[in-house]
This record gives structure tokens, sequence and C-alpha cells, in this order.
């Protein structure tokens, strides 16, 4: 190697990347015709990029099949969280029919309040599910506290805002 | 999981219309994903320690969304590059405990040729195989200064300074790691007599 091929070497990476100015751009490609090291130096540093790529696209395609919370999801036991959102969800329906239905003279709601109050009871039960699966997470504590509070704040009436708040305690 | 915390999002949304910032982080969580799969693969971690990371990552941007700590005014490129800083580090940490890129090259070579239908001789898979271990053996050992960079340049398109925002480094210090770096592994194919 030439004494000047260590100032060209320095330039290499980014006379292959056309990160030069072309004044650089020019002299490296000049160096480049008449030095057999440097070409080399320069292929090599293309190989070499080529090979990582091929590793980085292996990692890639083992990582392609991550469905988020993949690992997580596994160990989440759905069907018990479905079972409780389920049954919070027939307790605050059959609440709302029995106040409406049994106890007409209580409390005259119309249907459209009827389907607003077992919506806003879905909804509920719906967001209680997620906060317990949160919980799972240490790190989320906090976002599952605020989860509850949100549940108690927004759906008071609710029998999931009545378990938040057993939870929140 | 996913559809639940998007769903809750869409909830706050609607009911207080307060608690979001503009650009919802959990929406460039699940448009960038593939994004932050490349970077993860780049780091060399398994589907496993993958994730994780990503686990780790929504839960930080859920948290961001809840917490209302960042501020409305980010654009959703703030918010892209926020995750890919997230999940640079959290891959990071993970590099540095498991060192990874265990993936022998054998295996790398089999998937590569079952994709590829047309195969290539045996020789010349045996040169391949040898000039990949070496990259390999060499991208584990890359010190995790220069492997972030050259992950973040070459594997998943950034530009020099997108890198370096990313990486709190100037620009010209990320052109200075990518030479680093870039040359390592080229010197090391050289050292070992790989042909270019």
């Amino acid at each position: 190697m030439e004494e000047s091929c260590k100032d060209i070497e320095q330039m290499l990476v980014d006379y292959a990347d056309g990160q030069l100015s072309p004044s650089d751009s020019s002299k490296v490609g000049e160096h480049l015709t008449k030095c057999e090291e440097c070409r080399k130096v320069l292929d090599t540093l293309q190989k070499s990029l080529e090979l990582a790529g091929v590793i980085w696209a292996d990692g890639l395609a083992e990582t392609a099949s991550i469905r988020i919370p993949a690992a997580k999801t596994r160990k989440i036991r759905w069907p018990q969280y479905a079972a409780i959102a389920a049954s919070i969800l027939v307790l605050a329906t059959a609440s709302v029919v029995w106040h409406t239905v049994v106890r007409p003279k209580e409390s005259k709601l119309t249907f459209a309040e009827i389907e607003r109050k077992i919506t806003e009871s879905g909804s509920a039960a719906r967001l209680l599910a997620a906060a317990e699966l949160l919980s799972e997470n240490p790190e989320a504590e906090t976002i599952v506290k605020q989860q509850y509070q949100y549940i108690v704040e927004t759906y008071p009436k609710t029998a999931a805002a009545a378990e938040a708040k057993l939870r929140i305690k | 999981m996913n559809q639940i915390i998007a769903d809750f999002v869409v909830e706050m949304d609607h009911a207080t219309n307060e608690w979001l910032p503009e650009s919802n982080l959990m929406e460039v969580f699940s448009a960038e994903l593939w994004r932050l799969k490349r970077i993860i693969a780049g780091m060399g971690l398994s589907a496993s320690d993958g994730d994780d990371v990503l686990q780790d990552v929504s839960i930080r941007a859920l948290k961001q969304c809840r917490g209302g700590s960042r501020t409305a005014l980010l654009s959703r490129e703030d918010d892209v590059k926020w995750l890919i800083k997230v999940t640079v580090n959290r891959c990071l940490m993970e590099h540095r405990r498991r060192r990874t890129f265990r993936r022998h090259v054998s295996e790398i070579l089999k998937r590569r040729l079952e994709t590829k239908k047309a195969s290539k001789p045996a020789v010349e898979n045996v040169i391949v195989a040898e000039e990949l271990e070496i990259v390999r053996e060499n991208l584990q050992k890359l010190d995790d200064s220069l492997l972030a960079p050259m992950v973040l340049r070459y594997f998943c398109d950034l530009n020099s300074k997108e890198v370096g925002e990313i990486l709190a480094l100037s620009p010209s210090a990320v052109r200075s790691r990518l030479r680093e770096a870039r040359m390592i592994l080229a010197k090391r194919l050289l050292e070992r007599g790989v042909e270019p």
C-alpha cells in the first residue's frame, strides 16, 4: 500500500456511500484506478455490508413472526378475562332490566336510556377487562390505576365501576 | 391485547377529548411496527427477546399517551423518532446482556436456500458460510456504539442526520462511527483471507 493509501482509506466508506464532495470523490476515484490494494478494500467494504445484510435479514425473518405481544399473550388467560367481562356485562344488564321492568314505578326509563346504560355497562366491562390484562405487567401499574379511575369516573353506576373501585383500594 | 389497547385509547379520546396528543403514539406504534422489527433484527435479538422489547416499547408508548407527558404539538415524525429511540435503547440493553447474533450460519444458509429455490453449488455455499461466519462473529463483537448506527443507517435506510437525531449524535459523529464499524468488518474479512 502506498503512503497516500492511508488517507484514501479514511474516505473509502464515505466514497462507497456517495457522501464525498465531488472533488474528494474524483480524488479517490483516480487513486482507485491505480491502486489495487485500495480497490480490494473498497470491494471488501461492499461485500461485508452485503453479508451483514444477510444476517440482519435472517433476523428479520425471525422477528417477522412476532405478534405483539405474543409471548405475554400466551401467558394471559383469555377465557378467564372474557368470562369476567361477560359476567359483569350480564350482571349489569340484569340490573338495568330489573330496574326498568320489575321496578317501573321507581324509574321510568325510555328504551334509549336502557340502551345507553347497557352500552355503558358493556364499555366499562370491556375497559375493566383491558385493565386486568395490562395489570399482568408490573410496569403498567400506573396506567392500570388510571384506567380503573377512568372507569369509576366515566361509568360510575356500572358494576365494572364498582369492581374498579375495589381494585383501586 | 393491541386491539383492546387501541379500543381503550379511542374510548378515552371520545370520552374526554383531552387525554391524547394529536398524533396518537399507539397508532404510530402499530403503523411503524415493521420498522421497529427491523431494528430488533439488526441488533441480532431473537424472536422472544424481540417480543419483550416490543412489549416494553408498547407499554412505554401507552404511558406516554396516558401520562400526557408528550405534548400535542409533536408531529408523527417526532413520534416515530421517539419510538425508534426507545426501541434502539431497549435493544442495546438486551444486546449488551446477551451478546446476540448467536444463530449458526448453517441455519441462516439453510433458511436462505429454502426461500431461494435455485441453490448454489456446495463449494460456493461453504465459502459463503465461512464469510458469513466471520461477519457474524464481528457483528457480535462490534461495540454497541458502532452497531446501532450501522443498523439504522444500512438496514433501516435512515440517513446520517436522522440516525444522529435518534442516537443523540451529530451527523459527523455518525459518519465517523459508520466508517469505523465498516472498516472493522472489512479488515477482519481481509485478515482471514477472504477475496472480495
